[in-house]
This record gives structure tokens, C-alpha cells and sequence, in this order.
């Protein structure tokens, strides 16, 4: 494998540590304007008056526009539940009431304070348990007649609701020698980029271009033409550099308000949030979750039975979330042999900020609770928790919860690895103890494009649809065209971040970047290669058959001497017939599996390229405080091939650091007005560089056929690293004191409690 | 966020003529600019910067005891060895004082007339009898910290009167002390609770101790119940948990995000324990590393009790 041979710089990275990298909130225009918006004052409440004239006679203010000033059209991915701005009620506390343009965003922060609001206050849905009960106030009184994808199943507050059945749950829990009966609670969190939202908009005529922090330029632009009613081919979508994204910035995040507002205003007009913005508005957090599982086992170690029942925080939009109950679903059962499965999994509006992908959707939270679960469960049966994993972990040729088969899986190795790499067994300090926890994570197959034109000096330039939103994902998309076309990386340059430059991609999301766009570039490099075999063939008058592509040349098999370079061919092409290359691959197909007995399907119900992950980590802890040191972690993952090491374990590395900070210390805590109380980072604790552990690092070795993953046998690798951790981190802290703890962030205050229980 | 005049002042004269037309001064910024940006308070109208004035700046020796100038940095009181030997609770605090940025750019002046209740120094300038010069274009006066810090974000000092320093006296011979704080993470962290210690041993017997207690009630204060209990004593087991106890006894605790007043009041007997029993172990001329709070948590690197 070429691409994974030596370590491999990427081209971004000098201008991000340097400083040179312009940013969205570094763009500044010829009378560009500043944008503030007036939010919500309550978090749930009709909304009776609103009346902006003294806002809009504010000197140095251009424009106020609120619902009254876009089309009345709802949007959302799949319940369309939302507006632009709110019409007649406030679901939550970032919900927008108007937006201002001003010469400054000191005067625009005044003018959206003067706007006149009158409410009647409703009564807040706080809790996602009550929310579903019979009689609950309703955050949507007109759910019944939103547009909505016809599979998902709702009613009242819940927005959607899924459920995975095989065999018979109450059979196999009547089988059982032992029932192991818990409940988990895990608190609202965040993916907190370092760059908080940013957009600029500036129309010309009709057309308008728009500069964003967006993780998904084309779904950006596909929800401005939608909500203003304009078509897609007015939107453009320009992305500079993204300061990272981890899904806050997935979806379609205030594109069309400040497009809208620049309209108005006549003016250029750029958004820069503010850290406080940034928690509260986007409607991408990470979901809280309420889980009760229940799980029969025989003395043997053999799990007979598996009932959970899932709630997830919606908070008041549905945003991209409502597939979210399939996926917590399929966590809820793991990456495991469970012969019998009943799991119902909800998801409750509520009047919180909204929920959306963040990375890993439902995972983290719910492999913190099942895997912990785990841990109880072989300790009812004194078992050791890795062989009772052993056990029980799916293996080639065993069936998931829905009945996939697997093939070429990994998820044993990564177990026998992480214990290897930890040291599991050996001899530890009295307050230290090793922890392990297994997950799991599906690859997206989606559509995605590319173009490869080989310019007049023999040099490359991918044109891609795909989004660097820092993992480095487009940044190593030469490596994949440079080994089909004997050409080094660096060779290449990359035109990406524009929707009117490239095809369509989905964005960074779902860690589908090299995964689809790897195999869109792959397929525009084969374009070009055979044009390239092509017109050597004619140079070297050739059999085309005999010539290979390698060293930055065309050569004939077994004559080194016989060849011409790709520069040479290059300026022959630029006075005949260009070289460009185009892909799109097909999207894969998903795994058979029986989903017959389950309801509400959207798609998850069988794994695309399953990767696998088996974490574990040496935890101290300080019974007297409950502090928790994280002091090594082993992160054992199988995602395919590793096309590009480097890239792959800086995924890793980052994502088991998020893990620990969700673990210990990140979540949002939520007033009884349904605010949150720490949307700022002193309160809203993430893990610093001193905090990070040494993370030792390895890939089991499997192969993915050919067509059931990605670029050659790849899987996606974005989101998995942060699967496990927390889980892990949870069995380690429970080794030490004897007292688990079930709520998530497992701060120093909740482990001192369950000591002193 | 905005100002409306701002002027670097070239003398010490020049900026205190500033203040006394009112403008606020500003060092390192690192309060007064971040709190402005996370919109905690508007910047003042009128800003002189005094970062300019080298009279200020520098650790020196005075009278056997050290004399802090307004613009020393965090990043230079925990390189000084005089401070790390002789005053090694203010070393630990100073040390995990915000991020590495905040300390080579905080400074002690605005550290001290911020007057956070969770200040890091705040503590260990009280129990060394720590005294702040304060001049105005009028004249000057010394005050001890302990009478300087009148409320949260409040202090005795006039509005033109500016810090232009902090004098440390010599601690007595078999002095050791500790600054401890509950940190739920290494960096960028606020105490939640906190603790100082200062003793001298003679011998097997504590003959002196100061112990103050910080983020536990609206001003950092010593705790006189908790130095009577050890005062005397062998500074053993027992008598160093009476005084632990005596001190969180004290505590004023208050529930917000970042903890109940229960786990609070339990954390400050914990907090001030370690800090006690670690100035005991330095007075006896144990070596602890600075800072001591991350090994009090059972960090890695930072060396075992």
C-alpha cells in the first residue's frame, strides 16, 4: 500500500499554525455591516408583539428583519418543525426573534435590545422522561401537520421513535441464571469548535455568495434556496478555512438569516458569534439520554437477553436527529452476541437547544452506559470483564442485532490488542485500576464527486465538493490520486470549499470524507490515467497494454529507458485534447440483514463497513475528592486499511481526548427555566494539552472487499476514536472505589457521592 | 466592548495623573480585557496602560523580606528561587494561576486588585503578612492585604490610588507552606476551593500557623479556630485534621455549577488538610514539588506525597 508508507505533511497545516489561515471572521468587505441577533426570552412561550421600530430608528443601523421579512416556509432534514426566525412561538432560549444589521456590532447588540417582544410564557418541558408521559404540554402543538419523511414514527413530543426486535426479549429474560437491571442518565454536551459560526454574505443581483463556517457547503446551500425560496444555482457557498467542526457545524446554521439581512440591508453583512452564542443557538449539541437496560445472562457467560429502553433529548427542533433513536438503538446492544434484543428508543422534544449530529451521534453516551452495564453484568456472574467480552464480542460470521452478518471484522483483535497495550493484569497502585470498554460505529456511504485536471506543467489539481474541516481528510486526498497515477503527492493542488467550483459531497459528516470523496478521486485519477496510457501509447508508439505509470512518467513494462513524462504529455495535451478527469463511484449498497419485526427505519438499521474499537484505559482516582487522572490509555480500533497513519491516529489521539473530557468533566447543566448555566468555558470544562495522557495506538489488520467500503478497503475513522472512552473510563473509576457512577460527566463531586453512598 | 480613550503612560506620574482623571489602569489585561469580551463587564471609558513603567516590574529584596513590583507576572514570581524557597505557597499558586499565557502575561497588581474570592494568591500573600503599596498623585499608604480585599471584585483602595507594589517580611526560620486547590482539571482552572498553610516548627511543636481559605466565603480570610487547633500542637495526624476541620467549619459555601455547598464544605477539610500536612512536611524540610495541588491530585509527573 503506497499511500500508507511514510508519513505525509499536509498542505494546510503551515498557514493554521503559523497564523497565515484566513477564517471566516477574518473577511472584511467594503462596507460590510455587523450582525447581532435578538434571541429568544423565554424557552418556551407564544410570542404576542413584536415591534422593532426603535431598533430600526437606531442611527448606524441598515436593517431589522424578522419573520415578517423571509417566505413562511419550515425546514428541517426530516420533520420539517422549524422557521428562520420564530412566528408565533419560542421553543428555546437560542430560538431567533430578529436580526439586525448595523455599522457596528456594538450598535446592532444595542438595536436588537431596544426590539419590543411581548410573551405568554408556556410551561417549559425540562425533563425527557415527562415529556413522553400522557397529558405532557406539547412543544409542538401542530406536530400532526408538519411535512415529514413518511418513515419516521412520532407522536406528541416524540419527534421520532425506534425499536429493534429479535427474537423474544421476555423469553430470554425468563432463560436467564442472572438479570442485571440498570439506569444511566447522561447530561445535554457539545462539540464546542475552537471557531465559533461565522458567515459573511454579499448579493450581486440576484446571486448571492456566502462565506460560512459550515461543515456541509451543499446542504448549507441547499437550505438557503429552500427557506428564501431562491434557487440553488443563486446560493454559492464559500468555506475558508474551518476552525473545526466535530458536527456543530453540520446542518444548515444561519446562512439564509444573514443572507436575508444583507438583502435588506444592501450591504455586505458578516456573523461572528461569541462562545456564549455558540453553546446556546446552533442545533447541534450532543444529546442527553436517559437509558434503562436490562440484560439476562447464563452462568456460562452467554447473554440470553438484552430489553433497554431509550430516551433521548431532542430539545425543541428535530433537526438531522431523528435517526438518532435507531442509532442509540443499535448502541444499546453493542457490538456483541445477544440472542434475544427488545429496545425502544424515543426521541422527546423538550424546550432545550436542539440536538443534531455531533461526532458519533447517540454513541459515547450510550457505550458509557451499556459498556458499564457490561462490566455489572459479568461482575453478577464473577466473571473477569474481558472474558466475559470475549465471549460474547461478534466475530466473522456472527449476527448483529438486526441479523447482519459480519464479514471481515476485526472487533476481537481490537479487544486482545487494547489488553496487550494496557498491560491488563498487571500489578497497580490501590488507587488505580485499568478499565475497558467495546464500541462500535457504522461507515455512511453517500454520493460524492470530484475532478482531477492534469495542468499544462505536468502538475495536478483535485477539484473536490469535499469539506476540510480539520481532520485532514481533503488534505490526503493526493495521496489516493497520486498512487493510481505514479505521481507525487505534492504534485497535486486542491480546489475544494466552493459549490460552484466542484460536484456535490455531503461534508465533513459521518466520517464520510475519505470514505466517498476517496473513492470519487480514485475514480477521476483512473479518468485521467487512461487518458494519460492513452496519448503515451500514441508518443511512444506503443502497445498501450505494455505501459505503466509510475516516477512521474509513462513507461514500456521491462524498457525503463523507453518513457515520457507526465510534463511532457501534459504540454502535448494543452495543444490537443485536455486531461480531465471526473468521478463519482457508486454508493454502496447496505448489508442484508431482518429488520422486519422493527419500527421507525431510517436507515440504520444494518452497518455500512462496521469499525470496531476496544479501548482501555489506567485511571487514578482520589476517593477523597473524586478526582479522576486518566494516566495511559490503549486505543485499539479496526477500520480497514489505514491509507494515511498519521492522519488516522491524529483522529484517534483527538477523539480519545474528547472522550475524556466527556467522561469527566463536559456537560451542560439545565435550569428549571430550561436555560443552560454554563454556556462558557470556564464552567463548560474541556480537557487541556496537561490533561492528555499518553494514547498508545493500534489497527487491527483486516481487509474490507472490495465495494463494501472505502477507498481500497478502507472504513470512515472521524467519528469512532470517541466511542468508548467514557465507558471505559466509567469501569475503571468503579474498579477503584466499588461504586459505579450513572451520570454522565462523571465529575469529581458525582464519584464523591457514590463513594459516600 | 469599547473605549474611548486609552493612553500608554511613559512615568509613574503620568499614569497616576490618568487615574485621577479617572481612567481604570490596565497591565496585562488579563482580567479586565477577557472579562470584556465574555461580556462580564464593558471596558471603561478611559484606559491607561502602565505596562511600560520598569519601575514596577521585578522581584527584589527589601529589609530581609522580598518586595514584589505591581508588574511582576505570575511566570516571574515562580521563577524566582527566593519565592520557591522561602515563600513557596505563593509559588504554588502563582504557578497554577489560569493558562500558561496567563501567567507570563497576568500580572500581581491586577491579580491583587481584581480581589476574586478565588484569586490563587490571595491566600498566600495574607498568611506571609503581605502589605500593598497604593500611591496616588496625593501621596501614598500601606495596607495589609488582609484589610485591603473588601468584597468580591472590591477593594479599600481609592479610585485614584494605583498598586506600584507588594512587601513580603522575612519568614521566621523553620517556615514551610502550601498553597492546595481543588482542580477538576491541570490548566485554565478556577479554585473551587482552596487553602493555604503557613508554619513554622520549632522543633517537634508547631510554634506558629497561619491558615487561610479560598472561594469559601465572599473574601479570602485566615481561619484564627483552625491556626488556634494546631498552633502548640506535634502537627501531627490529629491535630493537623482539627485544624482541617476547624477551617472547612469556617467556610461560607454557596451551591452553583461548579459544586454543591455539601461537596464543598467536605472538599475545603480535604483541601486544607493536604495543604497543612504539605507546609508541615516543607517546614520540616521535606521536598514537595511546586505546584503542589496536581501531585495533591495524583498527577503523574508531579512526584508522590
Amino acid at each position: 500500500m503506497a499511500t500508507a508508507e511514510k508519513p505525509f505533511i499536509r498542505q494546510d497545516g503551515k498557514d493554521k499554525v503559523t497564523g497565515l489561515g484566513r477564517y471566516t471572521a477574518d473577511l472584511t468587505m467594503t462596507g460590510m455591516l455587523h450582525a447581532k441577533f435578538r434571541y429568544a426570552d423565554h424557552a418556551h412561550a407564544r410570542v404576542l408583539r413584536i415591534d422593532a421600530s426603535k431598533a430600526r430608528a437606531l442611527p448606524g443601523v441598515f436593517a431589522v428583519i424578522t419573520h415578517e421579512d423571509v417566505p413562511d416556509v419550515r425546514y428541517g432534514a426530516f420533520v420539517q418543525d422549524r422557521r428562520l426566525f420564530a412566528k408565533s412561538t419560542v421553543r428555546y432560549e437560542g430560538e431567533l426573534i430578529a436580526a439586525v444589521a448595523a455599522m457596528s456590532p456594538e450598535i446592532a447588540e444595542q438595536a436588537a435590545a431596544l426590539i419590543e417582544v411581548d410573551y405568554e410564557p408556556l410551561p417549559v418541558v425540562n425533563d425527557v422522561e415527562a415529556a413522553l408521559e400522557a397529558g405532557a404540554p406539547l412543544v409542538h402543538e401542530g406536530w400532526a401537520d408538519y411535512s415529514a419523511s413518511e418513515d419516521v414514527v412520532r407522536e406528541g413530543n416524540d419527534c421520532s421513535r425506534s425499536t429493534i426486535v429479535k427474537g423474544d426479549a421476555d423469553k430470554g429474560m425468563a432463560e436467564a441464571d442472572e438479570v442485571v437491571k440498570e439506569r444511566y442518565v447522561a447530561d445535554m454536551s457539545h462539540a464546542v469548535p475552537i471557531e465559533p459560526h461565522a458567515i459573511v454574505a454579499q448579493w450581486q443581483g440576484d446571486k448571492v455568495t456566502i462565506w460560512s463556517s459550515t461543515q456541509v457547503p451543499y446542504m448549507a446551500r441547499i437550505g438557503v434556496a429552500t427557506t428564501l425560496e431562491i434557487p440553488e444555482s443563486h446560493v454559492r457557498i464559500v468555506v475558508p478555512h474551518l476552525g473545526g467542526g466535530f458536527g456543530g457545524k453540520c446542518e444548515f446554521h444561519y446562512e439564509a438569516q444573514i443572507a436575508a439581512l444583507a438583502r435588506a440591508a444592501r450591504r455586505p453583512v458578516r456573523l461572528v458569534f461569541s462562545r456564549r452564542e455558540e453553546f446556546v443557538a446552533p442545533d447541534h449539541r450532543r444529546e442527553g439520554q436517559v437509558l434503562e437496560l436490562e440484560t439476562g445472562v447464563r452462568t456460562d457467560g452467554s447473554i440470553v437477553s438484552r430489553r433497554a429502553r431509550v430516551i433521548l433529548d431532542n430539545g425543541a427542533y428535530g433537526a438531522d436527529a431523528p435517526f438518532f433513536p435507531q442509532l442509540a438503538a443499535m448502541m444499546a446492544v453493542g457490538p456483541y452476541k445477544v440472542e434475544n434484543v427488545f429496545v425502544d428508543a424515543s426521541l422527546a422534544y423538550t424546550n432545550h437547544t436542539p440536538s443534531g449530529s455531533v461526532r458519533a451521534p447517540t454513541a459515547p453516551q450510550a457505550c458509557w452506559a451499556v459498556e458499564q452495564h457490561m462490566d455489572a453484568v459479568a461482575a453478577a456472574i464473577g466473571m473477569d470483564p474481558v472474558e466475559f467480552r470475549r465471549r460474547n464480542i461478534v466475530r466473522n460470521g456472527d449476527e448483529g442485532p438486526t441479523r447482519q452478518v459480519f464479514e471481515d471484522i476485526g472487533a476481537a483483535a481490537t479487544l486482545e490488542q487494547a489488553v496487550e497495550m494496557i498491560g491488563y493484569g498487571k500489578e497497580l497502585p490501590e488507587d488505580e485500576a485499568i478499565g475497558f470498554a467495546v464500541g462500535w460505529w457504522p461507515s455512511f456511504g453517500l454520493a460524492s464527486g470530484a475532478h482531477i485536471k492534469i495542468n499544462g506543467d505536468g502538475s495536478g489539481t483535485i477539484i473536490t465538493g469535499a469539506q476540510e474541516c480539520g481532520t485532514g481528510a481533503v488534505m490526503a486526498l493526493p495521496l489516493l490520486a497520486a498512487e493510481i497515477l505514479g505521481m507525487r503527492p505534492d504534485d497535486f493542488s486542491i480546489l475544494y470549499q466552493d459549490t460552484d467550483a466542484a460536484p456535490f459531497d455531503s461534508g465533513a459528516s459521518g466520517s464520510q470524507t475519505t470514505f466517498n470523496n476517496g473513492r470519487a478521486v480514485q475514480r477521476a485519477a483512473i479518468d485521467v490515467r487512461e487518458q494519460l496510457l492513452d496519448l503515451a501509447a500514441e508518443h511512444l508508439e506503443a502497445n498501450r497494454d505494455d505501459l505503466e505509470l509510475c516516477d512521474g512518467a509513462v513507461s514500456v513494462k521491462g524498457s525503463p529507458t523507453k518513457r515520457v513524462s507526465i510534463p511532457e504529455l501534459a504540454e502535448a495535451a494543452q495543444g490537443g485534447t485536455l486531461l480531465i478527469g471526473r468521478g463519482a463511484d457508486a454508493v454502496p449498497a447496505m448489508p442484508e440483514c431482518d429488520a422486519s419485526g422493527c419500527t421507525g427505519r431510517l436507515g440504520m438499521e444494518s452497518f455500512l463497513a462496521p469499525t470496531f474499537i476496544t479501548h482501555a484505559v489506567r485511571c487514578k482516582v482520589d476517593r477523597e475528592t473524586g478526582v479522576v487522572r486518566v494516566l495511559e490509555v490503549a486505543a485499539a480500533h479496526e477500520s480497514g486499511t489505514v491509507l494515511n497513519p498519521i492522519g488516522a491516529n491524529g483522529q484517534v489521539e483527538g477523539g480519545v481526548v474528547m472522550g475524556i473530557g466527556m467522561a469527566l468533566l463536559e456537560g451542560s447543566l439545565i435550569g428549571d427555566d430550561g436555560r443552560q448555566q454554563n454556556p462558557h468555558l470556564l464552567d463548560y470544562k474541556l480537557q487541556t494539552a496537561s490533561d492528555s495522557p499518553p494514547i498508545h495506538i493500534a489497527w487491527a489488520d483486516t481487509r474490507t472487499k472490495e465495494g463494501a467500503g472505502g477507498p481500497n478497503g478502507s472504513k470512515g475513522i472521524g467519528e469512532p476514536p470517541c466511542v468508548p472512552t467514557a465507558g471505559a473510563i466509567g469501569n475503571a473509576i468503579a474498579q477503584v472505589t466499588g461504586a459505579r457512577v450513572h451520570q454522565l460527566p462523571m465529575t469529581p463531586a458525582r464519584v464523591w457521592e457514590a463513594t459516600q453512598r | 466592548m469599547s473605549t474611548a480613550t486609552y493612553t500608554a503612560a511613559g512615568s509613574l506620574d503620568e499614569a497616576l495623573a490618568a487615574i485621577a482623571a479617572g481612567a481604570r489602569p490596565v497591565a496585562g489585561g488579563t482580567d479586565l480585557v477577557v472579562g470584556a469580551r465574555n461580556g462580564k463587564a464593558p471596558l471603561p471609558e478611559s484606559l491607561v496602560a502602565i505596562h511600560r513603567l520598569s519601575d514596577l516590574r521585578g522581584i527584589g529584596e527589601r529589609d530581609g523580606g522580598l518586595v514584589l513590583g505591581a508588574l511582576a507576572t505570575h511566570a516571574d514570581i515562580v521563577a524566582s528561587q527566593e519565592i520557591c524557597n522561602r515563600y513557596t505557597a505563593l509559588a504554588d499558586a502563582s504557578a497554577i494561576v489560569g493558562s500558561h499565557a496567563t501567567r507570563s502575561t497576568g500580572t500581581i497588581g491586577g491579580n491583587v486588585m481584581n480581589a476574586s474570592p478565588a484569586m490563587e494568591t490571595g491566600g498566600p500573600l495574607i498568611c506571609f503578612d503581605a502589605v500593598a503599596r497604593l500611591r496616588s498623585s496625593g501621596g501614598e499608604r500601606e495596607v495589609p492585604l488582609s484589610e485591603l480585599f473588601a468584597g468580591p471584585g472590591r477593594t479599600t483602595a481609592n479610585a485614584d490610588e494605583l498598586l506600584i507594589e507588594v512587601a513580603l517580611p522575612a519568614p521566621s526560620a523553620g517556615t514551610g507552606s502550601c498553597y492546595a486547590r481543588l482542580e477538576y482539571r491541570r490548566q485554565m482552572e478556577i479554585a473551587i476551593v482552596g487553602a493555604t498553610a503557613v508554619v513554622t516548627v520549632d522543633g517537634a511543636a508547631v510554634a506558629d500557623a497561619r491558615i487561610a481559605i479560598t472561594a469559601l466565603a465572599p473574601t479570602i480570610h485566615r481561619v484564627p479556630e483552625a491556626e488556634a487547633a494546631l498552633n502548640g500542637s506535634d502537627g501531627g495526624a490529629d491535630s493537623v485534621a482539627a485544624a482541617a476541620n476547624a477551617a472547612a467549619a469556617a467556610a461560607q459555601p454557596i451551591t452553583d455549577v461548579r459544586g454543591s455547598a455539601e461537596y464543598r464544605r467536605a472538599m475545603a477539610a480535604v483541601i486544607a488538610r493536604r495543604a497543612i500536612a504539605t507546609a508541615l512536611a516543607r517546614a520540616r524540610g521535606e521536598r514537595f514539588p511546586i505546584p503542589a495541588s496536581p501531585a495533591l491530585h495524583g498527577a503523574v509527573d508531579g512526584g508522590a506525597a
